[in-house]
């Protein structure tokens, strides 16, 4: 196998006398979907934030593409290219789906005069976002619509589409399918499928065994702050996956 | 076209005809009306206006206001009225009237945009403040007697164009750039709409603010400045009440007060609205204190237009729009 876009290694973070996270190790790959689960307080949150930027570790190493990061902010780890999609979604509702996607990144005209007068250059994000409608396939409504009038579902597909669509090799979804109707988890999911074939690690972090097994094909189960498990979804079950996350088959192993 | 299209439709443009409307039945009722000299008249009694509304409504889209407009502007009159007085000749004292408003601006744009305290209180003290501070230095005393170079910024016409309507079209444009065509267009609306998700993004939430608050302090100068110029005078009434109708342009022209939402376009319109309104009342011989009435009235019906709007559109929101999604539910396994 190639090597990982993103490598942890023995990550630990503790608050307090709290260990949060207990020298966790993970590779993820391109075109690998890799479902992170555990129960409340397994260590999911705080992983994801070390990740993404927000905290950082007290020990170990993060590596993106076999350079060592070290991340003081959120913006840090999207330079190094690792998109997190908390549940929040970050999305403005008052602006439409191209807005937000270029928000805060809007493309300027070329040349001395476009960045001296700040000129947006409208047509080219509008071009760049329909490609990404093609390629993705994505099932949004017009890229115009305010994104206060998307489902939560589409909102989801918004953001992570945003994070892909900047380039990221590591998107990090967050509970991406809590609080969705069934519909709107299949839109969800259908389109986290879709992104495996287009060299994207996706970490896939949810306590929803049936959506882990729906779209990852690796699966890497936290407990307690510790890794128990980390192999191909394939060999599990949905039995499997619950034993693993409360420690009943801890003695098997 | 859909409902909904018609619903959005009108909703961007009813002020627009509420304006064309307004101007076709003054036109019936008074011959005199609709004229060029008449309609040169109206924006140049709104140009002062107009220039403080532009910085005033990017403020309220970014959910901020400044209600020190007119007592900044009275300031700034007064400053420059004195440093005239003490011979410090023309340009100079012109840059430092400005350089009053930029700094009261700053002053605000620091406590509000960057230290976070109320907008509403610190600009209402700036209000009452600036007001008396322009009162102090003046010790009651009205300066006079600029001469005629400085008439000309507020008497002076360009190709038969008054000079503050020249001065309020360039401030227009620059407005209508950076609203649509400039990022900072998105990200007003973004500090206005969802603030903290602005700043997760890296939208300079505090600065664009505070720059913000020191463009409304210097429209506010400039504004001050033009007043005198017309007045050939720095008296202490300058800018009374212009915070309110600055406000009632910018409501009535349907940007949310609570920020987020708006557009300039309407704020133009909304400053129109009211310039025809005061100008046709009075052509039609309406007594003048009617004419405060009307405006009112104006203000609570575009609010209650727009909270009409708003819940139609609420109404209408695509919660499980069928055609985007019943594709995808035929595709599940």
């Amino acid at each position: 196998m190639s090597a990982p876009i993103l490598e942890l290694r023995a990550l630990s973070k503790s608050f307090g006398p709290v260990h949060a996270v207990k020298t966790v190790s993970l590779a993820a790959h391109a075109g690998e979907v890799i479902g992170l689960i555990g129960d409340n307080g397994a260590g999911k949150s705080t992983l994801t934030r070390m990740i993404a930027g927000a905290i950082r570790p007290d020990q170990g190493d993060i590596i993106v593409n076999g350079q060592k990061e070290h991340f003081e902010t959120a913006q840090d780890a999207r330079r190094a290219g690792i998109e997190t999609v908390f549940q929040t979604l970050a999305l403005v509702p008052g602006l439409d789906i191209v807005e937000n996607i270029f928000l805060g990144r809007e493309l300027l005209v070329p040349g001395a005069t476009g960045r001296a007068t700040r000129t947006m250059d409208v047509a080219a994000m509008r071009r760049r976002v329909e490609e990404g409608y093609q390629r993705f396939g994505l099932n949004l409504p017009d890229m115009r619509t305010k994104v206060a009038a998307l489902s939560g579902g589409q909102r989801q597909v918004v953001a992570i589409a945003r994070a892909v669509l900047w380039g990221s090799g590591v998107v990090v979804l967050d509970e991406p399918t809590a609080a969705l109707g069934v519909k709107q988890t299949e839109l969800v999911l259908s389109f986290i499928e879709r992104l495996r074939s287009h060299k994207v690690a996706v970490i896939f972090i949810s306590h929803n065994m049936q959506h882990v097994m729906r779209v990852a094909d690796r699966v890497c189960v936290l407990r307690l702050g510790r890794k128990v498990h980390d192999g191909p979804m394939s060999k599990l079950s949905g039995t499997d996956l619950v034993a693993l996350m409360t420690g009943a088959t801890i003695a098997a192993q | 076209m859909t409902r909904q299209q018609i619903l959005g439709w009108t909703q961007r443009n009813g002020l627009f005809f509420a304006l064309a409307i307004l101007i076709a039945i003054f036109s019936i009722l008074s011959s005199r009306f609709l004229t060029v000299p008449n309609f040169t008249v109206i924006l140049l009694q709104n140009a002062v206006i107009g220039l403080i509304v532009v910085p005033g409504a990017m403020l309220i889209l970014c959910g901020l206001v400044d209600l020190s407009v007119g007592s900044v502007a009275v300031l700034s009159a007064v400053v420059f009225g004195q440093a005239m007085a003490s011979g410090l000749g023309l340009p100079v004292s012109l840059l430092i009237g400005l350089a009053v408003g930029a700094a009261w601006g700053a002053f605000n744009g620091y406590l509000i945009a960057i230290q976070g305290f109320s907008p509403i209180i610190i600009t209402l003290g700036g209000l009452a403040g600036a007001r008396g501070l322009a009162e102090f230095v003046t010790q009651g005393y009205t300066t006079y007697g600029y001469g005629r170079e400085f008439a000309f910024l507020g008497n002076g016409k360009l190709l038969g164009v008054p000079v503050p309507v020249i001065l309020f079209a360039i401030v227009f444009l620059i407005g209508l750039h950076l609203w649509y065509r400039a990022p900072l267009g998105r990200h007003m609306i973004a500090v206005g709409g969802a603030k903290d998700t602005a700043a997760e993004i890296g939208i300079k939430v505090k600065l664009i603010p505070f720059w913000l608050y020191v463009a409304s302090g210097l429209a506010a100068a400039l504004g001050g400045l033009i007043i005198a110029s017309q007045l050939d005078g720095a008296a202490v009434t300058i800018g009374t009440g212009m915070e309110l109708e600055v406000l009632t342009a910018i409501l009535l022209g349907g940007v949310s007060f609570t920020g987020g939402r708006g557009s300039l376009f309407g704020v133009l319109f909304g400053l129109l609205f009211v310039g025809v309104l005061s100008n046709g009342l009075v052509q039609v011989n309406v007594s003048p204190y009617f004419e405060q009435v009307a405006i009112g009235a104006a203000l609570c019906g575009a609010a209650a237009l727009d909270m009409f709007y708003q819940r139609l559109e609420r109404l209408n929101v695509p919660v499980e729009s069928e055609p985007i999604e019943a594709p995808q539910a035929g595709e599940a396994q």
